[in-house]
């Protein structure tokens, strides 16, 4: 049997058909199902009832997972049939090798998620294979669907924080940095792909230095932008904060203060540091953002410089 | 001044009593999550001041329904289906998210008999303890539909913490001790920690989300735990939640010529990250997480201005219902979110269980 959804396979199969609750009045939200939804949701219904784990079944959800993405069981279902199909019994009988029904499966995956960008089960589907039934997984044949998703959307959570769960599950950080720079470049404001680099920078072994130089650079580019702006302050709480930083930092930022309100912000927090203890100079930087940088945050500033003011 | 004008009242009603009847077969990716679409729509009438009790009282059995039980192992458990077509024998199909909306569908509809005569809590409780993941305390939405142990390629994120903490909050517990005749709260409560943002708010990967914050804040404020968050993280999520507000003034405005992601028609919103677009969801998740980390944020909030932006940028004043922002069509769920926003602002909605405050005193919720 191909692996191909045919509806001629499934003849002998008992439907379950899709019932409406027979009293129209009461019912909510009444679907005009199409035939072939009838017809796949009926059968998959069957198949499941009966758990069968078959070729054909596999094939079945393929077709039932297109219709219907959320269906969370069909999901649950299908990885159920794979686990089977890769028993070594199983895959005897069928004459199967176990890495061709594993790369076909994850071809299959990248078609769909191509297709069905925002849908939440596709990611940790993939996670569930990938530990526990691919014994061979690599991080590289991971890359291309990922990079496929970011160039699409460069914002989405999902291919993000599944990029960051396979780091972490194949322990390797190495191209991380070369990654979140390549999607920082095409666009500075890249929100995921400075917290994706944040994350992942205490794995990296990176030059302090190095990335305070690498961040100074994109701040300068775009002063008025606030993932880097909350990139910096992060790398600076990550240091131990020796007085020379601050000192260079507070001179870093005073150049911005006439256009960045986020370096208004960073500005007023260096000066209430206690290393620094400037509350006055604090102030007047919050009063800007009050009155000329930021209004539409008028009361969370004047709420700041009271609480410098108290204390 | 009311909310709506009376034409645009008579528009979302119409839009949302549309989508509780018959429905086009685009519609059939609802099909397996039908239960969160009558929420939706039936929580946004109620909070319009429809009398739903009266004229929906008729589809309540046809909503109970979808309240099923099944043994695992001579255990029972109980939950709802998001829809008949997962009512299939044999199979665990209960989901964590379709049951949160099946109960609270029921309060809206003041149905005091299910809660009181065909709700079995021990069972219901029994389900959501299997849904909770034993490596690090947070919740998976489905059981797998042979073991009933908890689903092997579903996701835990919060949104499933705070589902979880809600159903047994519903259920009448209220202190963290009660909680934890059921689940493991010590292990859940460092789950919803370990989601902490360096920069304020909880997300994944260290990208703080409005919709996470959202979800981590009501678990934590239901689970009578919100002082398990340190004071610190505590400030800088309220100023990272009111740095989400999108604004066109001082400063702000220099974006619109380099940042894709900038609209200065936005001004007033809220987007969900740093560098997006506003988005009518987002009023609702951070005003209600605003809500819970400071019960005065009225007083750091520019309310008015979410206002002004929902009823003249998100509002669909054409065909009824809210949109998500203005490219794209209305839909049910950015109309929910945006008219329980603007009453949650108006301060009629218990934002932690997202019905209006009316629907939830009538269950001292």
């Amino acid at each position: 049997m191909g692996f191909q959804y045919n509806i001629k396979d499934y003849d002998d199969v008992a439907v379950l058909p899709l019932v409406h609750d027979g009293e129209e009045d009461s019912e909510l939200c009444r679907i005009m199902y199409s035939e072939e939804y009838k017809q796949v949701m009926s059968l998959v219904r069957a198949l499941l009832t009966e758990n069968e784990l078959s070729i054909r079944a596999l094939n079945l959800t393929s077709k039932a997972i297109e219709l219907s993405p959320a269906f969370y069981s069909v999901w649950n279902y299908r990885y159920r049939i794979l686990e089977h199909l890769l028993q070594e019994e199983t895959l005897l009988q069928n004459g199967h090798d176990a890495s061709y029904l594993l790369n076909k499966e994850l071809d299959w995956l990248d078609e769909f998620t191509l297709n069905n960008p925002k849908n939440y089960q596709i990611w940790s589907y993939r996670q569930a294979l990938l530990t526990n039934l691919h014994h061979h997984a690599t991080f590289i044949r991971e890359q291309p669907i990922m990079e496929l998703m970011i160039d699409d959307d460069s914002k989405n959570y999902h291919v993000w924080s599944y990029r960051k769960w396979c780091c972490s599950h194949f322990r390797t950080y190495g191209h991380e940095l070369a990654f979140t720079e390549k999607y920082i470049d095409r666009d500075v404001y890249n929100n995921s792909a400075w917290s994706h680099r944040l994350s992942v920078l205490k794995q990296c072994d990176v030059d302090f230095d190095q990335e305070l130089g690498y961040i100074k650079g994109k701040i300068e580019y775009v002063p008025q932008n606030i993932s880097t702006w909350t990139y910096l302050r992060a790398l600076f709480e990550s240091h131990s904060t020796p007085a020379k930083l601050v000192d260079e930092l507070l001179i870093f930022t005073s150049q911005f203060l006439d256009e960045s309100s986020y370096a208004l912000e960073f500005f007023a927090y260096l000066n209430s540091l206690p290393e620094v203890n400037k509350p006055q100079t604090a102030i007047d930087a919050y009063t800007t953002l009050a009155t000329k940088a930021d209004p539409i945050r008028k009361n969370l500033w004047d709420h700041k410089i009271q609480l410098l003011q108290h204390s | 001044m009311e909310t709506f004008s009376e034409t645009n009242l008579k528009k979302h009603i119409r839009f949302l009593k549309r989508h509780l009847s018959l429905l086009p077969a685009s519609h059939q990716h609802f099909d397996v999550n039908l239960i969160a679409i009558v929420f939706y729509a039936l929580e946004s009438l109620s909070a319009l001041g429809q009398d739903i009790e009266t004229s929906y009282h008729d589809n309540i059995q046809w909503i109970r329904n979808n309240y099923i039980s099944k043994t695992i192992c001579e255990e029972k458990i109980s939950g709802f289906v998001g829809g008949q077509t997962l009512n299939i024998p044999n199979a665990i199909t209960l989901s964590l998210p379709n049951t949160l909306f099946g109960l609270l569908t029921l309060i809206l509809l003041n149905d005091k008999e299910f809660f009181d005569k065909i709700l079995d809590k021990e069972s219901l409780s029994r389900f959501v303890s299997r849904c909770q993941l034993k490596e690090n305390g947070s919740f998976v939405s489905v059981l797998d539909y042979k073991l009933g142990s908890p689903s092997p390629v579903d996701s835990h994120d919060l949104r499933f913490s705070y589902i979880a903490v809600t159903i047994l909050y519903i259920l009448g517990c209220r202190k963290e001790g009660d909680f934890a005749k059921y689940i493991d709260t010590k292990s859940l409560i460092k789950y919803i920690l370990s989601q902490s943002c360096i920069s304020g708010g909880f997300g994944a990967f260290d990208e703080p989300h409005a919709g996470y914050t959202s979800c981590a804040l009501s678990a934590l404020r239901l689970l009578n735990r919100l002082d398990v968050i340190p004071p610190s993280h505590r400030e800088r999520t309220i100023d990272w939640l009111l740095a989400r507000q999108v604004s066109n003034e001082g400063f702000m405005a220099v974006q619109d010529v380099s940042n894709e992601y900038y609209d200065e028609e936005d001004h007033g919103g809220f987007q969900g990250r740093e560098n997006k677009y506003a988005d009518t969801c987002y009023a609702f998740w951070c005003v209600n997480s605003l809500s819970i980390l400071e019960p005065d944020y009225k007083k750091l909030c520019d309310t008015e201005l979410v206002k002004k932006y929902l009823l003249e940028r998100t509002q669909d004043i054409l065909t009824g219902g809210f949109m998500k922002n203005d490219e794209e069509d209305a839909d049910l769920y950015h109309t929910c979110l945006g008219i329980t926003a603007l009453k949650l602002i108006d301060d009629e909605c218990n934002g932690l269980l997202c019905i209006p405050k009316h629907a939830a005193c009538k269950f001292n919720l």
